[in-house]
């Protein structure tokens, strides 16, 4: 190379190339990598690394697994549709209604989101044991049955106790295309003759359908990915999963190759959803906003505002009120099997964890570092890829942008399982190290910081930074200066809901962790294996807190609605 | 099964708590004193354990830090069988990051050992251990540090003492559908060996009829004690006397069942794995482990003592009073694996 090319060459070398390669790298090695190479090692034999099906084979090869598998399926449809049924009715109060009780109803939504789902798996487990939960309790005392009136321990128990928990994600998206609809086409159908039941069932909600069947699918997504709630309810229940048996595959000795080719098909299961998707949207029109203006007015429910009030008082009820103050109860008593009464009062729970317990508190900064530092790249991640694809900046801007918002739909134990195989060994050997667990969560939430960035500089006109680099000004000290400070609420929000969903995160970090490394969600799974709930709830109490302060100074700076800026 | 005799048992009887604490705080043996040394300049010791339950493991971690300031203990805790999957990944990773192993079911330290993964060696308080205890290991690749006792336990709410199982067939009754609680081969190392000495002593049949009892199935043998503690179910088998014991000194109405064929009892050992970071810690702690220090401070939290100068736990029967089952270490490395699969498929988890 001449001295002279040099020069010559980097003139064409803008800086937002520089970034563009920096940004494929970042993406290849926290999306692509972990997934090729859990693609490769399914087809590896575990010791010489020659090709082999065997994989497969033994993947597959037994009754339990392929029920595991169908049990997943099954029990990702039903949460799904449990959620749907559950969330859809109270989107559409709160957005289209004069329904009562609306803060309250997005405090109990708020609530659902934050609990983990496992916290409420033993929430659950205390209030409908078959013979000692307070439900069947209460329940045989009034009426002096002998059968229980519900039982936790069952298929349909455990997706109810896991759409309790997920059903704010379709409340999320339903809710926030209904208020893009005005009221201009549900007059239409009001003055043809159709009624307030009639409009919303063959107007309002069908224009919204690609919200409800987006959600339907992340909670199906979600739900084949769960992993405590599977542990805590699905063994007594005997009921195995993808999830427990993906972690017997891990049992000694460590067959990650297995678990790879046993993952794989939930990839394929996936895409296949999306298809169903593309088909069942397309050739159909869901134009909602025409730019024409268009009033909305909340729809005059009359008595029937009560009815979905008490609905959404019963959600309320039992995702948040009833299974916290079980969990509560528990965290403040001796023996929680003994109700409430001064004598079962202690403090003993809460002492033991806070100082006498080896980790715990260690396990609670890990948490709070670990999802803040995730949070914090995914953000900055997506809101340079956002920008780069949203300005049209680089040719195959496109493709960052699908990378980025791959692991939307890949489960997040496969996610898991192929960081382990990509990073936990040699060369790199991050097996247990924090580094491996942040950037593990960065890539499974990226997809949400990505949506968030994405729609925050869609809403920022390029003309305001077009102004300012006619004055002069470079395109970073634009972006600096104009665009960054007109963006920071709703990346503030995004940064929020990353920061609660990787604080709450157990499917990707039970096979990641080291010792030092555990996080609350992996210790309060240690801590349950015992059955010891009253140590567990009180655990929980402290991760819930720890959380509700960061949102309360989030909704500070935010406002309340955070959660809905990602659209 | 093993005895101790009657003098033996009266001289225990004879210690009283001031005695065990100036055990536990008895000056170092040179051995020891070199070790800690040698530690300090490591700073800590990562633990993996699944013997003792969470509260006595932070217990001994405690007791361990206060003897030995300067060198912190950390306590990884879950159950047995999660605790070898942890340390296989690490192996698989490449990654040392446990010093100490321990686990309740003994099959897994003749594998480590076979695979020439442990390191040789003998505390010199391993001496000073009950008999039964004192060589699990001829060539001092891993040593004793647990001998816990795994029997039933009732709810004296929901079942008098009169109606209670008194063998470990009764169980297999009818009477007892849906009443029975149990842990789960594939995470209790514990549960493992018993289902393997009920496989041994009873045939193959057996778990197959328990089944048809519908027990419920936790992961922990301590979980089953959490599910008579709330009356969730009436019965809990192969529950460690320890957490029973702790659980019903808390107030519940919980008591003991020593079955009429004996006691599981699994006699366990740690061990050092050769790629453990804090190799002198290690060594430390497994002088620790079986020295007073350990036994002085599990007692308290209902777990056997495994020494004779320490005095065993108040509430359970005297060891040499009770018969005690044990597979043995070579029967626990192929059986429990087996009997762990043969479990699965016949409860679907």
């Amino acid at each position: 190379m001449s001295a002279s090319a040099r020069p010559a060459r980097f003139r064409l070398l803008e800086p937002v190339m520089l970034l563009w390669v920096a940004l494929v790298a970042a993406l290849l090695v926290l999306v692509a990598a972990p997934l090729v190479k859990m693609l490769l090692i399914s087809f590896e034999m575990q010791d010489t690394g020659e090709f082999t099906f065997e994989n497969y084979l033994t993947a597959y090869g037994r009754q339990r697994y392929i029920d595991a598998l169908r049990n997943s399926l099954m029990l990702g449809a039903l949460s799904a549709a449990i959620s749907t049924v559950i969330a859809v009715p109270m989107a559409w109060a709160v957005s289209r209604t004069d329904m009562p009780g609306k803060g309250f109803t997005w405090a109990m939504v708020l609530a659902a989101f934050i609990m983990p789902p496992y916290l409420g798996a033993i929430g659950w487990i205390l209030l409908a044991g078959p013979n000692s939960g307070w439900i069947n309790v209460t329940w045989r005392a009034l009426t002096g049955a002998t059968d229980p009136l519900v039982n936790v321990y069952t298929f349909t128990g455990m997706a109810f106790v896991i759409a309790l928990h997920s059903f704010p994600l379709v409340f999320i998206f339903v809710k926030s295309a209904l208020d893009l609809i005005s009221s201009e086409m549900e007059d239409a159908a009001n003055i043809l003759g159709g009624g307030t039941w009639t409009t919303m069932r063959r107007v309002t909600l069908p224009l919204v359908w690609p919200s409800i069947l987006g959600g339907f699918i992340l909670i199906f997504l979600e739900t084949i990915a769960l992993f405590g709630t599977p542990a805590i309810i699905g063994i007594p229940a005997r009921i195995n999963v993808v999830t427990t048996q993906l972690w017997q595959f891990f049992e000694d000795p460590v067959r990650v190759e297995v678990a790879a080719a046993y993952a794989i098909p939930l990839l394929l299961i996936t895409v296949a959803m999306i298809g169903v998707q593309k088909l069942l949207l397309s050739r159909k029109g869901f134009v909602s906003q025409t730019g024409k203006g268009g009033e909305r007015r909340q729809v005059k429910l009359g008595p029937w505002r009560w009815v979905l009030f008490g609905w959404c008082l019963l959600v309320g009820l039992l995702a948040v009120i009833k299974p916290l103050t079980v969990l509560l109860q528990a965290s403040f008593a001796k023996a929680w099997g003994r109700g409430f009464s001064l004598d079962n009062l202690t403090l003993r729970n809460y002492r033991f964890l806070l100082f006498e317990h080896d980790v715990a508190p260690q396990a609670t900064w890990n948490t709070v570092w670990f999802s803040a530092a995730s949070a914090t790249m995914a953000i900055v991640l997506a809101l340079l890829v956002a920008y780069i694809v949203v300005r049209r900046l680089m040719r195959f801007a496109d493709v960052l942008g699908f990378i980025a918002m791959a692991p939307f739909v890949i489960p997040g134990i496969v996610m898991a399982i192929g960081f382990y195989a990509a990073y936990a060994g040699p060369p790199l050997s991050l097996y247990g190290s924090a580094l491996l667990i942040i950037l593990a969560f960065t890539a499974r939430f990226l997809p949400i910081a990505y949506a968030n960035s994405q729609a925050a500089i869609r809403a920022v006109h390029p003309e305001m930074e077009e102004a300012a680099r006619i004055l002069g000004s470079g395109r970073l000290h634009a972006i600096l200066r104009i665009t960054a400070p007109l963006l920071k609420t709703s990346l503030l929000g995004g940064w929020l809901v990353v920061f609660i969903v990787a604080s709450r995160e157990l499917s990707a970090a039970i096979f990641l962790v080291g010792p030092r490394t555990r996080t609350m969600s992996v210790l309060l799974y240690d801590l349950s294996e015992q059955g010891n709930f009253e140590v567990v709830s009180a655990f929980g109490g402290i991760l819930l807190v720890i959380t509700m302060v960061i949102v309360g100074i989030g909704m500070k700076l935010v406002g309340r609605d955070f959660m809905l800026r990602r659209e | 099964m093993f005895l101790i005799d009657r003098r033996q048992m009266l001289a225990l009887a004879a210690w009283s708590a001031a005695a065990s604490k100036a055990y536990a705080q008895a000056p170092m043996h040179p051995q020891e004193r070199e070790l800690y040394e040698a530690a300090k300049r490591e700073g800590e010791i990562t633990w993996y354990t699944g013997q003792y339950s969470a509260d006595a493991s932070e217990a001994a971690g405690r007791a361990f830090n206060e003897r030995y300031p300067g060198v912190r203990c950390n306590v990884v805790r879950s159950t047995s069988q999660v605790a070898f999957q942890r340390l296989s990944q690490d192996f698989r990773a490449g990654v040392g990051q446990c010093d100490v192993f321990s686990s309740t079911n003994g099959g897994h330290y003749i594998q480590l050992k076979r695979q020439n993964r442990l390191v040789r060696f003998r505390p010199v308080n391993a001496d000073g251990l009950l008999p039964i205890l004192r060589t699990p290991d001829p060539d001092n690749f891993f040593q004793s540090s647990f001998l816990g006792i795994y029997l039933m336990g009732h709810n004296t709410n929901l079942v008098s003492e009169a109606e209670a199982p008194k063998s470990w067939t009764d169980v297999l009754d009818p009477k007892w559908k849906d009443k029975l609680a149990v842990g789960h081969p594939g995470f209790s190392g514990a549960i493992g060996l018993w289902a393997l000495q009920m496989r041994t002593m009873f045939g193959p049949d057996y778990l197959r009829r328990f089944e048809r009892n519908k027990p419920q199935v936790g992961r922990s043998s301590i979980d089953p004690v959490t599910m008579m503690t709330a009356g969730e179910r009436s019965v809990g088998v192969a529950v460690p006397s320890a957490s029973t014991l702790f659980a019903a000194s808390r107030g519940n109405p919980l008591k003991l069942i020593y079955p009429t064929e004996g006691v599981i009892a699994a006699l366990s050992p740690s061990a050092i794995p050769t790629n453990a970071p804090h190799p002198n810690a290690a060594k430390l702690f497994q002088e620790f482990q079986t020295g007073p220090a350990l036994s002085t401070a599990v007692r308290l939290l209902f777990n056997e003592s495994i020494r004779p100068d320490v005095p065993p736990p108040e509430g359970s029967r005297p060891l040499d009073q009770v018969t005690m089952l044990a597979p043995t270490l070579e029967q626990a490395e192929r059986g429990v694996p087996e009997v762990r699969e043969q479990w699965r498929e016949i409860f679907g988890v």
